[in-house]
């Protein structure tokens, strides 16, 4: 049976999220608040609103900045 | 010395071009002697071109033989440090080791050339633009206070008058909050109305370039200059270019001012409340109509922006991440970088659903009014170091208080300007904003161009002398 923290551990690799417990702590409690406006975007029903991303079949020719190293 | 020209609005720069009684040449020398000047108190500038002389050269050569190519040619202006040039390197604010950015010319500043005028060097901003303090850079009007950002070190370029113009990019306020706090008229175009090709992205679908000036026209100059579509940004949208400078000296009668009086009216510092409660009575007895109303779902907003915000810039910096460079970022840009591994998909999908009503219900209330009228920001400059602030009783961040008043029109991609309406009773500058319906700056050029010949804050200047002491407002 897993305890917690290994539960806790598998969750922030599936997501990505690569960092030592303590700054993990520090993360999260940035995130705090923003998580608190995000929960009250989630509680609006927009199901059937479409998205303002549209996607397109035509290729972009986008010219972004490349880094150089 | 010729410090004291570089401080005047193009249109005065132009005429003075074109009837010989400056040159380019000594507009660089001007720009470049208020650098030495005051630049070591403001570091609003993190390099200098080494070719500006030269450029100036050829466009005194150019003008004196009819050649003159619009109201920007020969005038110095200065652009943010994430704009790609050629000849400048480019940092985006960052100082981690191991990053640096390919040397071409981004397609605005590229237009900027083109229309003559004269880049001097580029601006200090926010690391990577995720953030509105831009340390170190001080605000002109008050060294010990921010100049806001993350375009800072543009506002407070044009603010010392160092330059007339200097470029700014604006994802949730990064050309308005600078602006709002340091004097300044700063203009984010509607999105897909300037090229983004060749700024390095914070967030895709937020992030617009615009102008920081002295004046709503000189704005209204650089518009012209950089406006147009643009096969190197597939968000640039092929409609038709008007003059912008068709906008200025429009009457306003009949023309419909909105005012949203929740979210943009609630918690604002008193002095900024007045100052821009004037403004609309200044509207209303000029002849505009004004129409109160109110959009609840502005509610859901912050949670809309951030979801984006936060994803799309861990999505641009995952080789930061994966390549540990991260690392060596600024502590409060790393942790924003690495918390946006928290925005689920369905949360980044349910802010852009939440645009889509944002846009119409907007679309709505435009059919009733041509502009929307409100402050730029709830607070005027705060102190450097100071992360929080009390407005009406309420204690909150300065970050979520700058931007709580410019960021719903990112979200809208909408047009919104900023310029100042007065001062507070510390003498710091405030901001009025005035946004627009999709691709109608000239109404939003109109309406600000009619407020600022109606009063005198453009000719405020702050009295920063050599060696960097400010000493408050100079009219």
């Amino acid at each position: 049976m897993q305890n917690a923290t290994d539960e806790t551990d598998e969750l922030f690799e599936a997501i990505g999220l690569d960092l030592d417990t303590e700054r993990r702590s520090v993360v999260l409690a940035a995130f705090r608040p923003i998580a608190v406006e995000i929960a009250k975007l989630r509680s609006l029903d927009l199901g059937d609103v479409y998205p303002a991303v549209v996607f397109s079949p035509v290729p972009g020719m986008a010219e972004e900045p490349k880094e150089t190293r | 010395m010729t410090s004291d020209l570089i401080g005047q609005p193009v249109d005065m720069l132009a005429a003075m071009l074109r009837q010989g009684r400056t040159s380019s040449v000594d507009l660089v020398s001007s720009a470049l002697e208020r650098i030495a000047a005051v630049d070591g108190t403001l570091q609003s500038f993190v390099c200098l071109a080494s070719d500006a002389h030269e450029h100036a050269r050829c466009a005194d050569v150019e003008i004196s033989a009819g050649g003159w190519r619009g109201p920007l040619h020969g005038v110095p202006v200065a652009v943010k440090d994430n704009y790609l040039t050629s000849d400048m390197p480019t940092r985006a604010g960052t100082s981690a080791p191991g990053i640096a950015f390919e040397p071409r010319d981004s397609s605005v500043v590229a237009r900027l050339s083109a229309a003559g005028a004269v880049i001097i060097g580029k601006t200090r901003m926010h690391e990577f633009a995720w953030g509105n303090t831009t340390p170190p850079t001080r605000n002109p009007w008050d060294i010990a206070r921010v100049p806001g950002g993350s375009s800072g070190g543009s506002g407070a370029a044009v603010a010392a008058g160092i330059v007339p113009i200097a470029l700014g990019s604006d994802t949730g306020g990064s050309i308005r909050i600078p602006a709002s706090l340091c004097g300044t008229v700063g203009l984010k175009p509607t999105f897909g109305r300037v090229s983004g090709a060749g700024v390095v992205p914070h967030s895709w679908s937020l992030d617009h370039a615009g102008p920081l000036s002295l004046t709503v026209a000189d704005s209204a100059h650089v518009l012209n200059a950089i406006a147009g579509h643009d096969r190197g940004d597939p968000g640039t949208v092929p409609v038709e270019v008007p003059d912008f400078a068709t906008a200025l000296n429009q009457p306003i009668n009949g023309l419909r001012i909105g005012v949203c009086r929740n979210h943009f009216f609630e918690r604002n510092e008193t002095g900024v409340l007045a100052a821009v409660e004037e403004a609309i009575a200044y509207f209303r007895d000029s002849g505009a109509v004004v129409i109160p109303f109110e959009m609840p779902i502005l509610a859901y907003g912050l949670g809309a922006i951030f979801a984006i915000e936060l994803s799309s810039s861990t999505a641009y910096h995952a080789r930061n991440i994966a390549d540990r460079h991260i690392e060596a970022f600024t502590d409060d840009v790393r942790i924003l970088i690495e918390m946006g591994r928290l925005v689920t998909g369905p949360d980044y999908l349910k802010a852009e659903q939440f645009r889509r009503v944002l846009m119409q219900e907007l679309a709505r209330i435009f059919a009733s009014v041509d502009v929307i009228v409100g402050p730029t920001t709830p607070l005027t400059a705060w102190p450097i170091d100071e992360n929080t602030v009390q407005i009406d009783g309420t204690e909150e961040s300065t970050l979520a208080a700058s931007w709580r008043l410019t960021y719903p029109w990112n979200l809208a991609g909408l047009p919104a300007i900023s310029l100042p309406c007065g001062f507070d009773g510390r003498g710091l500058p405030i901001g009025l904003q005035i946004a627009g319906r999709p691709f109608d700056e000239l109404n939003v050029l109109r309406a600000a161009h009619a407020y600022e010949r109606g009063h005198e804050w453009k000719d405020a200047r702050p009295s920063i002398q050599r060696g960097g002491q400010s000493d408050g407002i100079n009219p």
